[in-house]
């Protein structure tokens, strides 16, 4: 009876071991969901699987489409000296065929349903999108899963991909005759290899590269645990877990993914380097600074100030430049994120080099202004309120939103403080400007491309 | 020991084992899946394209309001269209309706033009003019907390104008620097000059000017025009977003009360007859590096049974890389880098084009098989499955068009200046399934059977190498000017 007993108690506990286990592996995303609150108009779902994918989800009903990104932290970045071009290449090649996909056929599948698609490669990611029907999400999801799982590429699609890419680049470069200034100016900011060298290289990086350099940054970088998936859009939660689980959770993870880069930025003054020979009918310059390492509200106020100098027709340095100095007949400007190094620039075009040194002077005199005197309380709520209204824009969309949170993930923002992230913009203050300046704006942060005619 | 170790499983529990032992393990090390080797399934149907009916009000001074709820959003769309286009420029002075759109917010009695730029940014805005053919459009996007500002800038704006020589002359400036500017841009110079000889001594030629038409207009003619058109009974605000439509239709009738209404006659041009004739118009572009070809003819404006049929049509010749023309010129015979067919539709027709960029030494070939295909499809209809495919494309494609605020907005003011049928666009599912490989056949013999217009944009060099085998080309410079009529086996 004893004995009856114990193998009772020892086949039970065995099978309870079991089923336990077994409940326990079929569900492997239910791991640390969150759900951030409400403020952004929109709820976030996230979790991860077994193997690493990060997960985001996000439903929108009002029209039946969704939206499906893949971002893996695979950008230029990651790229070593030699192998310029390869992640601009290997996102091209995505498109060329899977285990189950035949060469442009994720295209047409996509396409056939009435979706758009594209891709893109920036310094630390390379993304791919789609926003089709919400009812083939499911078609979304295979040939996400599959491309990830078993890229299948041939030397005539290398060579053909590499041959349209290197053409279209020289094609960009006869029309625009700034284009390499701007590759230049890069390189000159970023001072590094991993951060400052360009998409595609000088082409013949790229012309040596082999599909066996390919597939190694296939395996190495565009794995579920170095990638985030998002959708968003008319879906069922609980349906759209099942589908990821189906297709994604059978995926390897990587192997020893290589940490990104860390910047090495070192400069003890202002680099001001003069380009002359420039195949352009105007003169003008390349201003910009860099911004690293920062404090961390510093990147909320940055961008504020780049509203406030750059945004909009009566925005600082574009109404002083273009409409009370006239000295420059083009300028722009943007702040730009290479993984987590900021970087604001300015491009500005003028008629002779007596203008263009009116311009950089007037630049530095309105950065110099900003460092004692705190903006006014009217000119910050029009900053902000265009900064609003922006933000809110880029979200109204799916593909937007998609976006929105992807940059969020690569920014290493949680999914949780997306909610109050509007709020932290809006809280800049004057103060924080003025503090901002004179610690950032910096000679040794500063960085100037001069660009003289032939 | 205990007497349990000594338990020995039977073969249940060995399955059991082993399920356990599958499950744990993780799920990449198996064999490849059979559900990935084929795509999957959609599931059950998507749910209906509903676009928030557009609600119309007429106030006492004749000014129409168009509101549409779209929830979701803290951002309006504020609009005001005013059915005055290109085509409405006097024959002697295009460019006259542009200009005068752009005048609009640059100056008041009381204003500057700076001021009234300060006032727009104030409430962070994002305001814009588009001047079509037809009408002009004039849109902010706002935070709906400034809705009412922004309606009392767009009354200040509208209501009170003030044309000075001096303001007149910096709008001038930068709307002649545009049009030079664009000029760069084989694309467009092969659009306008395609329209131009499509519209050849129509009143829609008048939107084709070239940029050194501007100088001759003056703020007497930009006067004129605003008092002729800039009137409430030729003029819809249009607002879509969270809006109250009771609040926002009362707050217009108090902005907009003073606008004095005058009413205009202003006929619909007939449409013109489609080209009937071989025509290849060349246009000299010392700049360009690759040829670009638009061959295309008139078609039935938006409002007529023929639309849908036809947005068909063009999407088996060329709506996607799948489509006729790029398997064609691209993928098969390699002349081209891409091939595309679009429509676009006015109040009195529409144009359907084939565009390609094309290497040059494939000109003609690539033209010649363009035209080939149109015709094609003229003497026998698409097979069923190709049918079905691009409409697939189109159902399925139809809710992106709507999905973004300037799409929305777009979409808007076309169906209130064009006057279209509310119901064209959300009903559009509908409307797409009905078309078969019938009404496909009607339409395209009926529209594509006419012979259609080349233009061409290349270098002046490229006539004399690579053109020789047309029969007569006509050459313009980038302007649009004819400089001299070339004919196969004449000394060049």
């Amino acid at each position: 009876m004893a004995s009856s007993t114990n193998m009772h108690f020892a086949a039970r506990s065995l099978i309870l071991i079991l089923m336990t286990l077994l409940v326990a592996v079929s569900f492997p995303t239910a791991t640390a969901q969150e759900t951030a609150p409400n403020t952004l108009g929109f709820e976030v779902q996230e979790h991860r699987l077994r193997n690493g994918l990060r997960v985001i989800l996000s439903v929108d009903s009002s029209l039946p489409l969704v939206t499906v990104a893949v971002a893996y932290s695979a950008g230029t970045i990651r790229e070593q000296p030699g192998q310029e071009g390869l992640a601009y290449l290997l996102e091209n090649l995505m498109f060329q065929g899977s285990e189950n996909v035949g060469p442009l056929q994720h295209v047409g599948f996509i396409q056939r349903v009435g979706g758009d698609l594209n891709a893109t490669s920036t310094p630390d990611r390379a993304l791919f999108y789609q926003t089709l029907p919400s009812n083939y999400l499911a078609l979304a999801l295979w040939l996400e899963s599959d491309r990830m799982k078993s890229l299948a590429i041939t030397p005539a699609a290398v060579e053909i991909t590499r041959t349209d890419l290197l053409k279209e680049h020289q094609d960009r470069l006869a029309s625009d005759p700034y284009l390499e200034s701007f590759a230049l100016f890069d390189s000159l900011l970023f001072p590094d290899f991993p951060y400052g060298h360009t998409l595609i290289g000088t082409g013949t990086e790229m012309r040596g590269l082999t599909e066996s350099d390919i597939l190694a940054f296939h395996r190495t970088y565009y794995v579920p645990d170095n990638a985030v998936l998002c959708i968003v859009g008319n879906i069922d939660i609980v349906r759209t877990k099942e589908l990821i689980a189906r297709y994604f959770d059978s995926i390897p993870p990587g192997m020893n993914i290589p940490a990104p880069p860390l910047p090495n930025f070192r400069q003890e003054n202002e680099v001001v380097v003069a380009q002359p020979g420039f195949p352009a009918s105007s003169t003008g310059f390349h201003l910009g600074y860099r911004f690293y390492p920062m404090q961390p509200n510093d990147a909320y106020s940055l961008k504020i100030l780049e509203y406030l100098l750059l945004k909009g027709n009566t925005s600082r340095l574009t109404d002083r430049l273009l409409n009370r100095d006239r000295t420059a007949h083009h300028f722009s400007g943007t702040l730009e994120e290479r993984h987590g190094v900021l970087a604001l620039k300015f491009f500005c075009l003028n008629n002779n080099t007596v203008m263009a040194e009116r311009s950089q002077k007037a630049i530095l005199s309105e950065i110099d202004r900003l460092r004692t005197n705190p903006v006014s309380a009217d000119e910050l709520a029009k900053v902000k309120r265009l900064f609003k209204m922006d933000y809110l824009r880029s979200q109204s969309t799916n593909l937007g939103r998609a976006l929105f949170l992807i940059d969020a993930v690569f920014s290493g923002k949680p999914m949780i403080a997306l909610g109050g992230e509007l709020n932290k913009y809006l809280r800049v203050n004057p103060p924080s400007l003025v503090s901002l300046v004179n610690r950032h704006f910096t000679p040794q942060n500063r960085v100037m491309l001069e660009l003289g005619l032939k | 020991m205990s007497r349990a170790s000594r338990v020995r499983p039977g073969p249940a529990l060995y399955l059991l084992l082993l399920a356990a032992a599958a499950a744990v393990s993780p799920p990449w090390l198996g064999a490849q899946e059979r559900f990935r080797r084929t795509p999957p399934l959609p599931d059950a149907a998507p749910q209906e394209l509903k676009l928030p009916p557009i609600e119309r009000i007429s106030l006492p001074n004749g000014l129409s309001v168009a509101t549409a709820y779209r929830p979701g959003s803290q951002l309006v769309t504020l609009q005001l269209v005013v059915r005055a286009g290109e085509v409405d420029s006097p024959p002697a002075l295009p460019s006259v309706a542009a200009l005068t759109a752009r005048m609009i917010g640059k100056g008041t009695k009381l204003l500057s033009a700076d001021a009234i730029g300060d006032m727009i940014e104030s409430i962070g805005a994002d305001y814009s003019v588009d001047v079509l053919m037809d009408y002009t459009v004039f849109t902010f996007h706002v935070l709906e907390e400034f809705l009412d500002r922004a309606l009392s800038v767009l009354r200040i704006m509208v209501l009170d104008p003030q044309f000075t020589e001096r303001e007149l002359a910096s709008v001038k400036r930068a709307a002649y620097y545009d049009l030079a500017g664009r000029k760069k841009n084989p694309e467009f110079l092969g659009w306008r000059q395609f329209l131009r000889m499509l519209f050849e001594n129509h009143p829609y030629q008048t939107a084709t000017y070239a940029e050194d038409v501007i100088k001759f207009v003056s703020a007497k003619d930009v006067a004129s025009f605003y008092s002729r058109f800039y009137r409430p009974d030729n003029a819809v605000i249009l607002l879509s977003g969270t809006i109250d439509r009771a609040t926002v239709v009362q707050k217009i009738g108090v902005h907009f009360a003073p606008w004095v209404r005058q009413p205009i006659e202003r006929a619909v041009p007939a449409p013109p007859p489609p080209n009937a004739r071989d025509r290849i118009c060349y246009v000299e572009d010392p700049e360009a590096a690759e040829a670009t070809i638009f061959v295309g003819n008139l078609i039935m404006p938006a409002s007529d049974p023929d639309f849908f049929p036809f947005f068909v049509l063009k999407q088996v010749l060329g709506g996607t890389t799948r489509s006729r023309l790029f398997m064609n010129l691209r993928e098969s015979k390699g002349y081209a880098y891409y091939a595309f067919s679009e429509t676009e539709f006015f109040r009195s027709c529409g144009v359907y084009w084939a565009r390609a960029l094309v290497r040059p030494e494939f000109i003609v070939p690539a033209a010649w098989e363009i035209v080939r295909e149109i015709k094609a499809l003229s003497t026998a209809a698409p097979v069923p499955a190709e049918i079905e495919e691009a409409k697939s494309f189109l159902i399925g494609n139809l809710p992106t068009r709507f999905e973004s605020l300037d799409g929305y907005a777009d979409w808007m003011a076309r169906a209130v200046a064009l006057e279209l049928d509310d119901g064209q666009w959300d009903k559009g599912p509908e409307r797409l399934k009905l078309v078969n490989v019938e009404s496909v056949r009607a339409v395209a013999q009926n529209y594509l059977a006419r012979k259609p217009l080349v233009v061409v944009v290349g270098r002046p060099d490229w006539l004399d190498r690579f053109l020789r085998d047309f029969e007569t080309v006509e050459v313009y410079d980038t302007s649009g000017t004819l400089k001299r009529t070339l004919r196969k086996g004449e000394e060049r």
